[in-house]
């Protein structure tokens, strides 16, 4: 029976049973997949992932790149929303420029890249009028790694800067001006003013976006694929591989927990670091 | 230690709006002076501009004997409270009120006793070790305040300070910042649309209306002699009452009454009458110089009755005793004051004497 | 691109009229910063454009021209001309569109269950809609393809549509949510006090305030959707989305090709900020919580 009362779990309903069987569901099955094969619980999964000889070069490059990525952009994003609050004439423009990325997938984002990356491409360039290069120079394949690494870096700073940037901004919107305009009355400096009220009082969506991009950046795939082909392992990667080339779910499976577990791992690490403290209006 | 201030032609253009038209301003050190307009007259302003959190278009601000155009507020010496208070929510309130201090690197030695004196001042040595969050709005009030004192400025400024306050709590603060206040001798300049504030607290009352100062002079002055119709209609509750005039012979016409009119610029035409409604007799018989008029409602307001009439056709407002058995309905002759009777250029109006 | 600061904003009309604004070192270098970060995004976006609009081989040119004075469809063509890509270009269409029609029909009514009521599992329904946006894709995707084999959604449009309406679900209940919050229940109580029925108020009065804001909603997931590379590329085999199939051909696809699709996996992006741009700030927002 439909009544005031029951209302709200009728109009529920539908999204709970949605998200029970394409979220609970999976996650749950997939632990099951993993530990198991031939119809036993076991860890031998697992072994074979650990034993594959780019297993610890995925987990070294998947770390690393969060590890770098995921720091500067915050830097760029903090610049970007403090520089919002300061543009007048222009603002909606410029805000609108600096969103675009967020509407552009990493497997575009690393085409884009491609394009500007590539023998022939624009940066080589530019790069050879400057006398950097002489000439058509190789930077996405297996024997410049580095080159490559850096190349991966700047598509994910490019693209995914502007979500981080999205949630400061939002974030700097709900400090009330008066706060700053206070702090300058008694005698603060810019800089001490964001030191002392800006970035205390940012704690919240600062913690927000590190959580989510980190999260996020554990699941980089499509622009390693679309730039550096199989030449950069990362862990996401290497699930697909199992899953799509070698047809094997388990181990497929086996990266997906892994990459659960460390994302579960970070996020409490932030959690307890970044710690909102009670007293926060 | 207190210093004057001194406000020269200053204007604020915001766009094509202009929020101040040449305002010029002088605070004796020491003194208190109340902003007190509309919202919208450019009262908060021009507060921020002698804060330095706004940059004037033109004119010239002076704390003190030092020119302080262009200076940012931190150089100002000079002290703020807000409206919304601007606690920090991310420091205990004892850090609150030191901030200013630490800002100036005074040493903790130094900081702890100013804290303490401070917070005493204003009875919060209590709250010392909470956070914003814990406290009532009255109490970040305090803090507020406290903040402010804590840092012995030349110039104290406060915004609206009081206004989001229920009514109680804001008698109990108005009383305890004027004796705090007078005690400090600190120069202070004072927004607030309160009449009733501005006449409790003020040395002189700066009475703004449309980016202009219309009226600077101590409280009783500007209540008795509205520099225009707009003062004597803004401060006063209820406000003054207006009647339009006919001029006649040196002598001018309202509601059967001949009155005699203002000495200055005799000669025919239209004047207004200002006159209080505490100026106002109410009989009910009538005697020359009485004018007629119509009750239309009685509002029994406890100490008196508040009666709202039409004289002439025109709105007009007295007070009588409580127990004045005079009823809605009723025709009665009012007899104004004449010592208290004040005229209005009609066209401008600019008081006439 | 002028980004004008706090402080040099032209005061008066009269002042406007000097040539150059006099600006200090400070405000130069501002409106620098503010340029290059505006081009470090565009830029690329620009040049990428312009690799998919010349010629085919112009891929090998050298040094590479920056100005568009050879522009031609010629890649563009040859992009829809390869076999699969036009049916993978109309199964994207297609699952974008299944995602935005599931995520908002089943995401709507829970966000408005959210926004009015009190009701027991409150709390608990919200955390679990902002945990699931900690789910690695994968760990929803591998599992899945097993049980879609199983029961014949493997390699369907449906199928995919309902990976990608189960994350963009969360989105849509929670911006929602926040939509409906923002209309007050006032209005729909004054319209029941009117004679109308709770369906008849929420029609009546409450959809046509929140339907702009559902329609942003409706396009993050279109885009969400659009984006999706992972799980669309291993649910299917025959059928694949426009990502799946450049993902899996960008391996033995000529560059040209790669430009071109990227430049169609660039372009909706473009459209959909702009249409959704109003709201991104209020979908954050809340969705930040």
């Amino acid at each position: 029976m439909i009544t005031e009362r029951t209302l709200p779990y009728w109009l529920l309903a539908p999204s709970l049973v949605f998200l029970i069987a394409l979220f609970a569901y999976p996650f749950a099955d997939a632990f099951f997949i993993a530990f198991r094969a031939d119809g036993q619980w076991t860890f031998d999964n697992f072994r074979t992932m650990v034993d594959d000889i780019n297993f610890g070069l995925s987990l070294w490059n998947t770390m690393l790149l969060v590890l770098i990525v995921v720091p500067l952009q915050i830097a760029i994003a903090l610049t970007m929303a403090m520089m919002l609050t300061k543009i007048r004439a222009g603002r909606d423009l410029v805000l609108y420029v600096w969103t675009i990325p967020l509407g552009i997938s990493d497997l575009a984002a690393g085409v884009v890249w491609l394009a500007l990356l590539s023998e022939r491409g624009y940066i080589n360039t530019v790069l050879s009028a400057l006398g950097i290069v002489d000439g058509p120079a190789l930077w996405l394949s297996y024997e410049t790694p580095v080159a490559l690494f850096i190349a991966v870096i700047l598509a994910e700073v490019w693209r995914a800067t502007a979500i981080v940037m999205v949630i400061l901004v939002a974030g700097v919107q709900l400090i009330p001006k008066e706060y700053n305009e206070a702090a300058e009355i008694f005698g603060a400096s810019a800089w001490q003013r964001f030191v002392k009220i800006t970035l205390p009082l940012l704690k919240p969506s600062l913690q927000t976006a590190l959580i989510l991009r980190t999260l996020l950046a554990f699941e980089v795939f499509a622009v390693v694929v679309a730039l550096g082909g199989r030449d950069l392992p990362v862990l996401m990667g290497e699930a697909f591989l199992w899953q799509f080339d070698y047809r094997d779910s388990g181990v497929a499976s086996a990266y997906a927990v892994l990459i659960l577990l460390i994302s579960i791992a970070f996020t409490l690490v932030y959690l307890r670091v970044l710690r909102v403290k009670e007293e926060a209006e | 230690m207190a210093a004057g201030i001194y406000v020269d032609k200053v204007r604020k253009v915001f766009g094509t709006f202009e929020a101040l038209k040449s305002v010029s301003l002088d605070v004796q050190p020491e003194e208190f002076t109340v902003l007190l307009g509309p919202s919208g007259c450019g009262k908060t302003t021009l507060l921020r501009i002698i804060a330095g959190l706004e940059t004037e278009t033109s004119g010239e601000l002076r704390i003190g004997d030092k020119r302080v155009n262009g200076l940012p507020p931190r150089n100002r010496n000079i002290a703020m409270v807000f409206q919304n208070y601007a606690v920090f929510p991310h420091l205990t309130i004892f850090e609150n009120i030191a901030f200013g201090l630490r800002m100036k690197k005074l040493l903790n030695s130094e900081i702890e006793p100013r804290v303490k004196k401070a917070a005493g001042m204003m009875h919060i040595e209590h709250l010392l070790d909470r956070y914003s969050a814990q406290l009532s709005g009255g109490q970040r009030q305090r803090v507020a305040v406290a903040r402010a004192l804590a840092m012995e400025p030349e110039v104290l400024l406060m915004d609206e300070p009081l206004s989001n306050l229920d009514a109680l709590l804001r008698l109990e603060m108005r009383a305890e910042l004027k004796g705090l206040l007078a005690e400090s001798r600190t120069t202070t300049i004072y927004v607030t649309h309160d009449q009733v504030e501005a006449m409790s607290l003020a040395d002189r009352i700066a009475v703004m209306h449309g980016g202009h100062i219309i009226q600077y002079d101590r409280p009783i002055e500007v209540y008795q002699n509205p520099a225009n119709a707009f003062c004597g209609g803004f401060i006063g509750n209820p406000p003054m009452n207006f009647l339009q005039a006919e001029r006649e012979n040196g002598h001018c016409r309202i509601a059967g009454a001949a009155l005699p009119g203002p000495s200055a610029s005799q000669g025919n035409g239209r004047v207004t009458l200002g006159i209080r409604p505490e100026d106002v007799l109410v009989a009910e018989t009538a005697a020359s110089e009485h004018l007629t008029g119509r009750v239309t409602v009685v509002e029994p307001l406890g100490p008196h009755n508040l009666l709202t009439l039409a004289v002439d056709q025109q709105l007009f407002r007295v007070t009588t005793a409580a127990d004045s058995p005079i009823k809605s309905g009723q025709e009665v002759y009012l007899a104004l004051a004449p010592e208290r009777r004040r005229w209005f250029d009609t066209e401008s109006g600019k008081a006439l004497h | 691109m002028t980004a004008l600061t706090k402080d040099n904003l032209p005061e008066k009309p009269g002042l406007a009229d000097r040539l150059l604004p006099r600006w200090s070192v400070g405000q130069w270098l501002f409106a620098a910063i503010c340029l290059i970060l505006c081009l470090w995004v565009l830029l690329p976006i620009y040049l990428l454009v312009l690799s998919a609009f010349s010629p085919r081989d112009a891929v090998f040119a050298w040094p590479k021209a920056f100005l568009p004075l050879d522009l031609s469809t010629d890649t563009i063509a040859f992009f829809f001309g390869v076999r699969g890509v036009l049916a993978a270009f109309f199964n994207s269409v297609m699952v974008a569109v299944l995602t935005m029609v599931i995520s908002i029909g089943l995401g709507a009514p829970a966000g408005y269950a959210l926004a009015r009521f009190r009701f027991r599992g409150k709390d608990s329904f919200r955390l679990m809609i902002v945990m699931t946006r900690a789910f690695p894709i994968a760990i929803l995707a591998l599992p899945l393809t097993v049980t879609f084999i199983k029961v014949g959604l493997y390699d369907t449009v449906f199928g995919v549509a309902l990976v990608h309406s189960a994350l963009a679900l969360p989105f849509a209940v929670l911006i929602s949510s926040s939509l409906f919050m923002g209309i007050p229940f006032e209005l729909e109580e004054a319209a029941w006090t009117m004679g109308c029925t709770r369906f008849q108020a929420f029609m009546r009065v409450v959809m046509p305030i929140a339907t702009p804001g559902l329609a942003a909603a409706a396009i993050f997931a279109f885009v969400i959707s659009w984006n999706e590379v992972f799980a669309a590329t291993i649910l299917t085999l025959q059928h694949p989305t426009l990502t799946a199939f450049l993902l899996t051909t960008l391996a033995e696809s000529p560059l040209y090709f790669r430009f071109a699709g990227g430049f169609f996996l660039v372009v909706p992006a473009l459209i959909f900020i702009f249409a959704v741009r109003k709201y991104l700030f209020s979908m954050w927002g809340i969705a930040n919580r």
